[in-house]
């Protein structure tokens, strides 16, 4: 019921539409400028006369990973502002007392928003990278199907790792501008320290993004993926918990006067 | 057997105590007020009855024969009440109803029942959004009785309603008391004494007088003569001022308020009195103090 309420919500809003466009045309968009770059060069004034450069067509590995690039920025810009507020606004606006009020658990409460939060995000995300590798598959190169569902599982792992931290931000903190900040602020640093020193970051979930690039380059996980794999999802599992307790403790309705 | 009480329920925040060591008993099939000015801690003991906040120190109990979550048996309205707004008010009640644990079957049919009764159902259908403060207020109450609570906790219900909608709603209230016990807060007397069985009132986070209303009534309203005269009732006043069936007198030019203990023998003293059958009287009044001025006293020392 919760869960439905949320889906409602979206959908009046247009959240279940936009979000979805906006990872499609995002992974339309790197597979069919890598195809094209030669020719929008060209339409851009092209290069100056006498400059021999071959640009290569990169491959689909290349693409993919740009792609996922791309959702790693921009992707989680838009979930972030769409939802940084899925707590928080309702516990800002007061609209969360006449739920709360009500014989609801806390468990359930956060648990519907989580659902909704991940099947939004996880979905956007599969559609877009359906999307990317339809173009890929057209315009570049066949690449290993196995290969490409397994990372993107992978990677959709590491979207739902995001989206813990943004329910567990959102559920704690009461500024919204604050959840989107922190919980940009916490993916870019991860991200950024597991490419930088990935031997100190086997446990990152960030590293979940560089295991399933690897896959696409080469076929084969980088080492020490089963376990980061496992403390990703303890982690999220640990952050919901967490988050539930904490939610709990704090006072709903705040002091009037 | 209360349906409610509470034993030296205390909530601080931080420095300020909001509410210190409150006993309230809420009776089933009762209409209770809390009455108060602002700030005298109404808003946090309702809270604290709903379990949105936790007593510092202090105990809730709720009636044994009710068994497990106490919110399952209350609806709750607080003082400004938030919905959803992009939902419309038929489905913020269904929401609320299943939320409460009905089937969507129950729902539906409780919903139409309550709309029904605080008189939405031509807007039902209307985005929340584009409803007035009445109409939210009602939309309140009604999501707050769709699972047939034992008792109903409104905060402030009429405050912020123009006279229209305050007398709406407190004829609301009065037929709602046949079907459950209501506990409500007020920092308007009046309406307190419209509706209400009992009555708590609060002060600084304590409870300062309690009891039922015919109780108070008996105890604190006293007979009370107001005279009003062509000329200056000093002179009069000289006379009698001091004599022991005066209780209190305060004089304003003109206008004399007397309260006295016996109204039978302060009428006969004052018809009988020759000095004041000289004055060219313009109003003689027997009336009772109203609770107002208990209120006042009260809550001002």
């Amino acid at each position: 019921m919760l869960f439905k309420k949320e889906w409602t919500e979206s959908v009046r809003s247009y959240k279940i539409l936009w979000i979805p466009v906006v990872f499609i045309l995002l992974g339309i968009t790197q597979p069919v400028t890598s195809y094209y770059f030669a020719d929008i060069i060209g339409q851009f004034g092209g290069l100056p006369e006498g400059a021999v450069m071959d640009i290569p067509i990169p491959t689909g590995a290349e693409v993919i990973t740009a792609t996922l690039g791309q959702f790693g920025q921009i992707g989680f810009l838009v979930l972030v502002l769409a939802y940084m507020g899925i707590v928080a606004k309702e516990k800002n606006h007061g609209t969360q007392i006449l739920v709360l009020v009500k014989p609801v658990s806390y468990t359930n409460y956060l648990t519907a928003k989580w659902a909704h939060l991940l099947c939004i995000s996880l979905g956007s995300y599969a559609m877009g990278y359906i999307a990317a590798v339809y173009y890929t598959f057209l315009l570049i190169e066949k690449m290993v199907i196995a290969d490409l569902i397994y990372g993107g599982i992978i990677y959709g792992i590491w979207i739902a790792f995001v989206m813990t931290v943004i329910l567990c931000l959102s559920a704690l903190l009461n500024s919204t501008a604050f959840v989107a900040f922190a919980g940009l602020g916490l993916t870019v640093v991860l991200s950024l320290l597991s490419s930088l020193t990935p031997d100190l970051m086997t446990l990152s979930p960030a590293m979940l993004t560089s295991h399933s690039q690897n896959l696409y380059q080469t076929g084969q996980v980088g080492s020490g993926f089963g376990l980061n794999l496992a403390f990703t999802l303890v982690l999220i599992i640990g952050i919901l918990i967490g988050t539930i307790y904490l939610f709990h403790k704090k006072e709903i309705a705040q002091h009037t006067t | 057997m209360e349906l409610i009480e509470t034993r030296s329920l205390s909530k601080r925040f931080g420095q300020h105590i909001a509410v210190d060591g409150v006993n309230l008993s809420i009776k089933e099939g009762v209409c209770t007020a809390l009455l108060g000015p602002n700030g005298a801690g109404k808003t946090t003991t309702l809270n604290l009855l709903t379990g949105l906040i936790t007593p510092s120190t202090g105990t809730i109990e709720f009636d044994q024969s009710y068994q497990g979550d106490r919110r399952q048996y209350i609806g709750y309205l607080p003082q400004y009440p938030k919905f959803y707004e992009w939902m419309t008010g038929e489905e913020f009640v269904i929401f609320a109803g299943e939320l409460a644990g009905l089937t969507s079957k129950q729902a539906k049919q409780r919903t139409k029942e309550m709309l029904d009764l605080v008189g939405l159902n031509d807007n039902s259908k209307k985005k929340i959004a584009g409803y007035s403060g009445g109409m939210k207020q009602r939309l309140g109450i009604a999501q707050a009785l769709v699972h047939e609570p034992k008792l109903v906790i409104l905060d402030e219900p009429v405050s912020a309603l123009d006279p229209l909608g305050r007398k709406e709603v407190l004829e609301m209230m009065k037929r709602l008391k046949e079907h459950t016990s209501i506990l409500f807060s007020t920092h308007v007397l009046h309406d307190a004494e419209q509706v209400s069985d009992d009555i708590f009132i609060m002060k600084d986070g304590k409870v300062v007088i309690e009891g039922s209303l015919t109780h108070l009534q008996n105890t604190y309203q006293k007979p009370t003569f107001f005279i009003e005269a062509e000329d200056k009732l000093e002179g009069w006043v000289e006379t009698i001022k001091g004599q022991d069936w005066i209780d209190q007198y305060s004089l304003d030019g003109k206008n004399l308020t007397l309260t006295v203990d016996n109204v039978e023998e302060a009428r006969k003293r004052i018809l009988k009195d020759p000095m004041f059958q000289e004055l060219e009287i313009y109003k003689f009044e027997v009336a009772k103090t109203s609770l107002e001025d208990l209120f006042m006293k009260v809550t001002e020392s």
